[in-house]
């Protein structure tokens, strides 16, 4: 997938970069508003991270642009300001998702996952990983054609899991992601292992090979190795 | 007691005992001044008698006259001292047959003098009435006893009417101070008075309220400004340490160091968010107000935080009745998670949690330690019980949500519970 990060930290456009390109992936990056503009005016992407406060410019007007020309790229807002408002504005201009700083490099990755997914797919909702099938709509997970029922909580945290393969995923991370950064329950880890427990038994006993592995007590990773 | 009133019973008493002193020295000037014309007439009419009995050697023959008696009566030589004495005075009365003595006592005025005749000695007692006197004098008094009344009268009339129009401004500012809130956009308005002492007062509150407004503009922009400032910096942080991570062959020290790291940089990003969410509730930047079943939410919230409850073997019991109220999804929802979470976090493993709501309250109670909290402290910034991993934030955002929507927050300590109730 060919994804633009419009972002004019560096430091955080490294980083997204990095965590973003892998075999498969293209990444690119602009770093002021002109430098977007212009990029997304040339070039069409699976999705674009769109800072909104930019040197030259508003990230919102990019997004209009976009929308103007009718381009099917997907857009994810990174913002620093957590506002309904903003959020709800961009959302109504067409933006997809919107995600506040500082967030996880492995939450970003779901969320774009989700947007390219629903983008490319088109009506099909069936993500395949090796022997796993989930219908996405039905919120089904298969292991060949043995069902697997998992919770809710569980049945989350295997997407992100899988948006995020071969990425070490650390235990904050998840644990934002499936309570939200609202519920402050820092250092308390244990119920993370718990739900890991589970899905990993539930998915071998389904015959699913074993891809979930504690990473040096920081947090987890899914892989296909 | 109200200016008004203190003001008219000052002014009141203070009239009253003018006006009475002035009715005193009044009276007694004239009686002074009539006494002192009565006695010149005594004086006379002594002068008439001596020169009758120089002219005659002889006392001259008594006869009432109107208003005048005179007895001479034949006493020791030299017993009779001259003086000036109030008496009474019998006024024969013929035409009136009310009187059954025949007249009446009338106070009089009377002159004690002596005269010799021969070798005779004689006291003189000349009497004249002091009726007109004492008539005059009456009238005088009640004419001024009424202009003492309608002097209060009126003056009670004007403080009424003029005094209590004449503070209106000043009722009026108070009022707008009574409204002003630091907080809010509303400004005191300038007021139209011709009294100068109030066109001061309210220029001088119109100023120091822009003012107060102003620097608390001023420091919460410094607020949200630091905090949004210090956004990048931790997302660029974070980001490295995801990282990091990937980079994968951590020895067991390494790993333990990057998780500290991890949960310091996730406290300093929530110690960040509360203060912007503070900012921004303080300055009434959150609009979504929406009806919301306060039951459906709550019990949401109990299944979020189901694995958490389980972790910590805490028993749950909890009533919920239906309750709608009008308010942000987004705060109520941050009200719920902080109240629960502070119930979680600060019980003991196997403890106790009740949650009740009902149509007048929402009610968390949670065990824990066994000493009732500072019910004032635990709602101010950055008031933390030893041991707290929290940001100290989240009971100032509570209860600043709460008083958004016109709730009360309140704390109690209850048979070793410690209870939040939230009182719509």
């Amino acid at each position: 997938m060919k994804i633009l990060i419009v972002e004019d930290e560096e430091g955080l456009r490294e980083s997204i970069e990095e965590y973003f390109t892998e075999a498969g992936n293209i990444c690119e990056t602009a770093n002021n508003y002109q430098n977007a503009l212009s990029k997304v005016s040339l070039y069409r992407y699976d999705c674009i991270l769109l800072d909104i406060t930019l040197p030259g410019g508003n990230g919102i007007d990019i997004l209009k642009s976009l929308k103007e020309n009718s381009h099917p790229d997907g857009v994810l807002i990174i913002s620093a300001k957590n506002s309904l408002d903003d959020r709800l504005e961009g959302l109504n201009i067409g933006a997809d998702d919107y995600l506040v700083k500082p967030f996880h490099l492995s939450e970003l990755k779901a969320r774009v996952s989700a947007i390219i997914r629903r983008k490319s797919y088109n009506g099909s909702n069936l993500l395949v990983f090796n022997e796993i099938t989930i219908d996405l709509l039905a919120k089904d997970v298969k292991v060949g054609t043995t069902p697997v029922k998992l919770t809710r909580k569980e049945y989350a945290l295997l997407l992100y899991f899988i948006a995020n393969k071969g990425k070490v995923v650390s235990k904050n991370a998840i644990a934002e992601h499936l309570w939200g950064d609202g519920i402050d329950m820092a250092n308390n880890f244990d119920f993370i292992y718990s739900h890991i427990k589970n899905i990993r038994k539930k998915l071998m006993e389904a015959g699913c090979n074993d891809y979930i592995q504690a990473a040096y007590g920081m947090g987890y990773k899914f892989t296909a190795q | 007691m109200k200016l008004l009133t203190r003001y008219n019973r000052v002014n009141l008493i203070t009239t009253i005992v003018v006006m009475l002193i002035t009715g005193i020295i009044y009276y007694q000037a004239i009686s002074y001044i009539l006494t002192g014309q009565k006695d010149k007439d005594l004086v006379v009419e002594e002068q008439e008698v001596f020169d009758y009995v120089k002219l005659n050697h002889e006392l001259p023959q008594t006869f009432e006259s109107n208003d005048q008696q005179i007895i001479f009566t034949q006493v020791k030589p030299g017993s009779v001292q001259r003086e000036f004495i109030n008496t009474e005075y019998f006024e024969k009365d013929e035409g009136h047959k009310r009187h059954k003595a025949g007249g009446e006592y009338e106070s009089g005025r009377g002159l004690i003098s002596s005269v010799t005749v021969g070798n005779k000695y004689y006291k003189i007692l000349i009497i004249v009435s002091k009726v007109e006197t004492e008539d005059l004098i009456r009238i005088i008094f009640s004419i001024t006893v009424g202009v003492i009344l309608l002097l209060l009268l009126v003056l009670v009339v004007i403080n009424r009417l003029i005094l209590n129009r004449l503070w209106q401004p000043f009722y009026n500012i108070m009022n707008e101070l009574r409204l002003f809130n630091i907080a809010d956009t509303h400004e005191i308005p300038k007021l139209k008075t011709s009294i100068d002492e109030f066109n001061e007062l309210n220029n001088t509150v119109v100023e120091m309220a822009a003012k107060a407004k102003l620097d608390y503009h001023d420091l919460k922009t410094f607020t949200e400004n630091a905090s949004h400032e210090l956004l990048t910096p931790i997302a660029v942080i974070n980001s490295k340490l995801d990282t990091l991570i990937q980079t994968e062959n951590f020895s067991e020290r390494q790993s333990k160091l990057l998780n500290d790291l991890y949960s310091a940089v996730s406290r300093l990003n929530r110690l960040n968010q509360s203060l912007l969410l503070l900012v921004k509730i303080e300055n009434r930047l959150v609009h979504d107000k929406q009806q919301i079943n306060l039951r459906e939410l709550v019990e949401e919230m109990i299944m979020q935080f189901d694995e958490i409850f389980n972790d910590k073997e805490l028993k749950l019991t909890y009533t919920l009745n239906d309750k709608e109220i009008h308010a942000s999804r987004y705060l109520v929802e941050i009200l719920l998670s902080n109240l629960i979470s502070n119930a979680i976090r600060h019980n003991q493993h196997g403890g106790e949690i009740i949650i009740n709501l009902d149509a007048e309250s929402l009610t968390i109670q949670n065990t824990g330690d066994n000493e009732p909290l500072h019910d004032e402290k635990i709602f101010t910034r950055f008031h933390k019980s030893s041991g707290s991993e929290g940001s100290g934030l989240g009971l100032t955002i509570s209860r600043q949500i709460c008083e958004n929507f016109g709730f009360k927050l309140e704390y109690l300590f209850e048979g070793s519970f410690h209870t939040f109730i939230v009182k719509f």
